[in-house]
C-alpha cells in the first residue's frame, strides 16, 4: 500500500482518493475513530504513518468528539490536521465542530456522507453534513473520485488562507467504495501549490498565549463578525486555489457549475454523485432538442449566492433534487437557493424535489421524472416526494 | 499593574480569541483558596517496618541497579540486612499500598538479594568524636546488637556481654540454620564489631559477672537478655518431655540429641513450627498438639504453611493432660478439646470435652508453649508481671542508668521489634547519658493515596524455594534468594508512595505552567497557581498536599 510513484494514473477508491490527498497535502496530525463507510480513509492513512510514507501523528481515540478535539489542540500547535468521520461520528463531534471553527483553525475532514438513523443505514444521504451547515466549517460536495483527492489539496489551501476549517463530503459506496481512475499528482507539485502551514499565533511554551479565553460581549460580536467575514472572503480564495490548481494540474471545479445552462429554460440543480447521473439525462434530452440544464453546487458553505444567482438568472424553472430533508420544510439546498434568489431581480419558480434519501438510487429514469413533473406545471411546490411508496 | 487591551474596532482584533499580552494585570494566583505544597509523607511500608527502614527510597535505588547504595541506606537504619531479609515477618508488605492493586511488593526478597549481593561489604567507617562513656548491653539477640551497633555509631565505647560462646542469642540458638543460615549471622556481627563493640561471650550474667559490678563499671546498662525460659505444662510427667527451646539449641550449635521416629511436638507457636520443622530434618515424622485449631495458631501463617508443605502433621483441639514413660517409649494422655467463647486474645477458649481421653505415642515429646523472660538476676530491680517488665518499674530503671528491652522486656515477640526495642533504648541511652530529654519524633502523614491510574499490573515475584524432597533432608535454606534482574524488576514495582521520584506530573499537568523544574525537584509559582488540585491529583504518589489559604 505505500505510494512510491506519484503524478501517475491509479484506480482507486473514493476513500482511498481522500487517503492519497491527505498524504500528498503532508498532514502532519492524523485523529480519527473508525466509522463505516470512512473507515478505509484513516485505515490507508495509518498504514502510510506505519510504513513511513506519511510522517505524521496518527493519534487513537475513543470517539469523533475526542478526534476533532485532539486536532483542536494539534492545530492549535501549528500543525496541519486530517480528519475524517461520518453521518453519527459527525454528530458526535458537533460541539468540538463549533470550537474548531471559533479558534479559527484551519483543519480539514473528510465526511462520507450517510444517512442518520435510527433506523439504522449506511448508505448515503445529506442530512449528516447538512446538520452541521451553522457550525462555521467550509462544506464542498465531491462528484467524482479525482475531484475528492484534489478538493483535500484546494480545501488545504483555502482553509489555511482564510483561517477557517474545511470538510469534503463525498457519498458513500457511490464514490466511497466505487473504484475509479485517478490521477495522483506529482508531491513536487503539490508542495509547490500547498506550502507549509504556518499559523500566525499558535500554541508555542517560547510564546506563551491563552487561546478560546472568555469574550465579555463588547468583543464577542466582533470575533463573529471576522469569522463571516473570513467566510466572505473564502469564496474569493476558493475561486483563487481553483485557478491556481487548473494551471498546475490541468483540472478545475468551480465553486458552483453550470452545465449546458446557459440557454435552458429548464435548470436541475444538483449535488454530489447525483449530478455524474443528471449530465447523462441533460445529454439525452438535449439531443431530443429539449432545453434543459445543469447547475452542480460544489461549495455550500460558504455559499456561492451571486454565482448562482447569475447562473440561474435566465432560466424560466428551476428543479433543486435534495438528497436531505429538513423535516417541516423541505429540501435544504432548494431553501439556500431559494434564500439566494430572493433579493435578486430576477426569480425562476423553483420546484424541490426530495430523492434518493437513505441510499435510494437516483437513477436516470428519476432524474427524467422530476423534469417532466417540472416542466408538465406551472405554480411551483416547495415540497416534492420522488419515488415514495403511498 | 498592566492594564487590559482595550480594543476600538475589529481590525484592531486578532481573528480568533488569543491573548496579545500576559496576565500582568490579573494574576490567576489571587483566586486560589487550595495551596498545593510538596510534602513529602511516610510510605506505609516504612510506618510498618519497626526499624523504619526508608523502603521507597531503597527500592528507588535498586530499580536503578545501585545496590551498593541500597544496601548502604539499610544499615542507617538497620545493621541485620542480611537476618532480616530472611526471618522478618514483614509487616511492610502488609501494609503496603500496592496489595490495594494487585500483590504487595515482596520487599524481604529484595532486602535478602541486596544483603547478599552486597555481602563483601563494609561499613564505611567515618572520623566521629570519641566519647568516654562506657556502655555495658547485656545480651547480643537482636536488641543487643542493635543497640550497640547505634551506640557505637555515635561513638560510644561499647560492651556487650553473651553467656553463649557466639554471639547472636535467639538469632543463633532459637532460629534454625534452614531459616537463617550462620554465615550470615556471623558476617552481620563481625561488621557490628567493625565499628569497635566489644563482645564478651561465655559471659552470663548473675553467674560470670554479677550486674552490680556491671553497673559500677559502665555509665548505662542495657539488658537484653530475651526470653529463653520456657513455660511449664505443668501436667504429671512433663519431666520426660524436652524443651522445644533446649531441643533447638542443641540442633543449632551442633548437638542433635536422639529424638526417634515418632516426635511430639506441644504448642502452635513459631517455636512449634520450628521444632516441628527441625526433627524432620533429623528423620522425624513430627506431629504438632495444638489445643485449639489452625486459625487461632499464634505462629506466622507463611510458617505453618512451610510445615504443612514439608509434610508436618497436625492434631488440632488436643491438649496434653500426662506423660507416661512405658518402657523407654513416652504415651501422652491427651483430651479433646472444643472451641468457647473468645478470651482476652479474642481467640476462642479452648475447653475440654470430659470423658474424651486418647493416647497418642511417641519417641519425643517437645514443649513448645511459650518462653518468658528470666529476670531472676535483676529481680530486687524491678518489677515483673509474669516475666514481663511493667512500666513503672522501667522508668525506675532509666532513671539509674539502666534499661531494659527486647523479649526480656515484652515477651518473646519479632526479630524487628526486638531490634527496634534495642535501637530506641539507644536513643534513650544517649539521651541519658547527655542529660537530655528524649527527642520528640516528628509523625509524617501516612501517604495512602496513590493514583492507580498511573500503574500497570504485574505480579509480585515469587520468592524461589526448595523442592521439599531436597528441604527436609538437610538444614540448607529453604528459601532461596531473587535474582538481581528479579530485584530490580520487582523494584520498579513499588509505587514510592509519598516520595517524589520526580516523575514530571505535576509539572505536565499544571494548566497554568505554574510548577516549573528546579534543581532536581519541582516549585510552584504561587502567583499563577489557582489551586485548581490538579497536580495533587494526578501526583500518583501522594507527595502533593492542598492546604487550605488563610483568607
Amino acid at each position: 500500500m505505500t505510494p512510491t510513484l506519484t503524478g501517475t494514473k491509479k484506480v482507486v477508491t473514493g476513500n482511498h482518493a481522500v487517503s492519497y490527498g491527505a498524504l500528498l497535502a503532508r498532514v502532519q496530525v492524523i485523529s480519527a475513530y473508525p466509522i463505516t463507510p470512512q473507515t478505509q480513509i484513516v485505515e490507508l492513512l495509518s498504514e502510510f504513518c506505519a510504513t513511513g510514507a506519511l510522517r505524521a501523528k496518527f493519534i487513537k481515540v475513543e470517539s469523533e468528539h475526542s478526534a476533532m478535539a485532539a486536532l483542536i489542540g494539534a492545530s492549535s500547535a501549528g500543525a496541519r490536521t486530517f480528519t475524517a468521520t461520518s453521518a453519527h461520528g459527525l454528530a458526535l463531534m458537533h460541539e468540538m465542530l463549533h470550537w474548531a471553527a471559533g479558534a479559527r483553525l484551519p483543519i480539514v475532514m473528510a465526511n462520507v456522507n450517510r444517512a442518520m438513523g435510527p433506523p439504522w443505514s449506511v448508505w448515503t444521504d445529506q442530512n449528516d453534513s447538512l446538520s452541521q451547515r451553522d457550525t462555521g466549517w467550509m462544506q464542498v460536495y465531491c462528484e467524482s473520485n479525482q475531484e475528492v483527492l484534489d478538493t483535500v489539496l484546494q480545501a488545504y489551501k483555502v482553509a489555511e488562507k482564510v483561517l477557517m476549517p474545511a470538510m469534503l463530503v463525498l457519498d458513500a459506496f457511490v464514490l466511497s467504495h466505487t473504484a475509479e481512475p485517478i490521477e495522483i499528482p506529482d508531491q513536487k507539485l503539490v508542495d509547490e501549490y500547498l506550502p507549509p502551514y504556518r499559523p500566525i499565533y499558535k500554541l508555542d511554551v517560547n510564546d506563551p498565549r491563552s487561546f478560546g479565553a472568555l469574550a465579555p460581549p463588547d468583543v464577542y460580536m466582533e470575533l463573529r463578525y471576522k469569522m463571516h467575514q473570513a467566510m466572505e472572503e473564502a469564496l474569493t480564495e476558493w475561486a483563487h486555489a481553483d485557478e491556481e490548481f487548473s494551471e498546475l494540474f490541468g483540472r478545475r471545479y468551480g465553486s458552483i457549475e453550470p452545465y449546458r445552462a446557459d440557454d435552458a429554460d429548464l435548470i436541475v440543480v444538483t449535488s454530489g454523485t447525483v449530478t455524474s447521473t443528471a449530465r447523462e439525462v441533460i445529454d439525452e434530452l438535449r439531443a431530443q432538442g429539449r432545453r434543459v440544464g445543469l447547475l452542480k453546487v460544489r461549495l455550500f458553505r460558504p455559499f456561492p449566492a451571486q454565482l448562482v444567482r447569475a447562473a440561474l438568472a435566465g432560466a424560466k424553472k428551476i428543479a433543486v433534487i435534495d438528497r436531505n430533508i429538513s423535516f417541516g420544510m423541505g429540501g435544504i439546498f432548494a431553501q439556500e437557493i431559494k434564500s439566494a434568489l430572493y433579493n435578486a431581480p430576477e426569480r425562476p419558480p423553483i420546484f424541490g424535489f426530495i430523492a434518493g434519501l437513505g441510499g435510494r438510487d437516483i437513477t436516470p429514469t428519476v432524474i427524467r421524472e422530476i423534469i417532466d413533473y417540472t416542466e408538465s406545471h406551472d405554480e411551483p411546490e416547495d415540497l416534492i416526494w420522488v419515488g415514495v411508496k403511498r | 499593574m498592566r492594564k487590559p487591551i482595550v480594543f476600538t474596532s475589529e481590525q484592531e482584533m486578532p481573528p480568533m480569541a488569543v491573548s496579545l499580552a500576559d496576565m500582568g494585570h490579573n494574576r490567576t494566583g489571587s483566586w486560589r483558596y487550595l495551596r498545593p505544597v510538596y510534602s513529602e509523607k511516610l510510605a506505609p511500608c516504612k510506618n510498618a517496618c519497626p526499624l523504619g527502614n526508608d523502603i521507597p527510597r531503597i527500592l528507588s535505588l535498586v530499580s536503578e541497579g545501585h545496590y551498593e547504595d541500597a544496601w548502604r541506606l539499610f544499615r542507617e537504619t538497620s545493621p541485620l540486612p542480611g537476618v532480616c531479609g530472611r526471618v522478618c515477618y514483614h509487616p511492610c508488605e502488609s501494609f503496603c499500598n500496592r496489595k490495594n492493586f494487585d500483590e504487595a511488593l515482596s520487599i524481604a526478597a529484595i532486602e535478602w538479594f541486596v544483603a547478599d549481593a552486597c555481602f563483601d561489604l563494609e561499613d564505611a567507617i567515618p572520623e566521629r568524636p570519641h566519647r568516654s562513656e562506657r556502655v555495658a548491653v547485656v545480651g547480643s539477640g537482636p536488641a543487643g546488637l542493635a543497640c550497640a551497633y547505634f551506640l557505637a555509631k555515635d561513638g560510644y565505647a561499647v560492651t556487650v556481654f553473651e553467656a553463649a560462646s557466639q554471639p547472636g542469642g535467639m538469632l543463633r540458638l532459637g532460629i534454625p540454620h534452614y531459616r537463617l543460615p550462620r554465615e550470615v549471622l556471623d558476617r552481620e556481627i563481625e561488621l557490628i564489631a567493625r565499628w569497635g563493640v566489644e563482645f564478651r561471650t561465655n559471659t552470663k550474667i548473675g553467674q560470670d559477672i554479677e550486674i552490680e559490678t556491671l553497673w559500677e563499671q559502665h555509665d548505662a546498662l542495657f539488658i537484653a537478655t530475651g526470653a529463653h525460659r520456657s513455660r511449664a505444662l505443668n501436667i504429671p510427667g512433663e519431666e520426660l518431655a524436652l524443651t522445644g527451646l533446649e531441643f533447638l539449641k542443641a540442633v543449632n550449635t551442633g548437638k542433635p540429641p536422639e529424638i526417634g521416629k515418632r516426635v511430639l511436638v506441644i504448642g502452635g507457636g513459631n517455636t512449634a513450627m520450628d521444632c516441628a520443622r527441625t526433627a524432620l530434618r533429623l528423620g522425624a515424622q513430627p506431629v504438632v498438639v495444638y489445643r485449639r485449631t489452625r486459625e487461632e495458631m499464634p505462629a506466622i501463617v507463611e510458617e505453618i504453611e512451610e510445615a504443612e508443605h514439608e509434610g508436618v502433621q497436625f492434631e488440632f483441639l488436643a491438649a496434653p493432660v500426662a506423660i507416661h514413660d512405658l518402657h523407654g517409649k513416652l504415651e501422652v494422655q491427651a483430651i479433646r478439646m472444643r472451641l468457647g467463647e473468645p478470651d482476652t486474645s479474642g481467640r476462642r477458649r479452648p475447653i475440654p470435652i470430659p470423658g474424651s481421653d486418647f493416647i497418642l505415642r511417641a519417641d519425643t515429646v517437645l514443649t513448645a508453649v511459650g518462653e518468658e523472660p528470666d529476670l531472676s538476676f535483676l529481680a530486687e530491680h524491678l518489677e515483673t508481671s509474669e516475666g514481663i517488665v511493667i512500666e513503672r518499674a522501667q522508668g525506675l530503671l532509666e532513671r539509674a542508668g539502666i534499661f531494659i528491652g527486647g523479649d526480656a522486656q515484652s515477651g518473646p515477640s519479632t526479630v524487628a521489634q526486638a531490634m527496634r526495642s534495642g535501637k530506641e533504648a539507644a536513643q534513650a541511652i544517649k539521651s541519658f547519658l547527655q542529660g537530655q530529654r528524649k527527642p520528640k519524633s516528628l509523625k509524617l502523614e501516612e501517604a495512602l493515596r496513590v493514583n492507580f491510574s498511573y500503574f500497570t499490573h504485574k505480579p509480585r515475584v515469587p520468592t524461589p524455594q526448595l523442592p521439599v524432597a531436597e528441604r527436609i533432608s538437610s538444614f540448607a535454606e529453604t528459601k532461596r534468594p531473587i535474582s538481581a534482574e528479579q530485584a530490580r524488576a520487582e523494584a520498579r514495582r513499588c509505587f514510592s508512595c509519598g516520595v517524589c521520584n520526580l516523575c514530571d506530573n505535576c509539572w505536565v499537568f499544571c494548566p497554568d505552567a505554574a510548577i516549573t523544574r528546579v534543581n532536581g525537584s519541582y516549585e510552584v509559582n504561587y502567583d499563577f497557581c489557582k489551586g485548581c488540585g490538579i497536580c495533587a491529583e494526578e501526583c500518583p504518589r501522594n507527595v502533593i498536599s492542598l492546604i487550605e489559604e488563610e483568607l
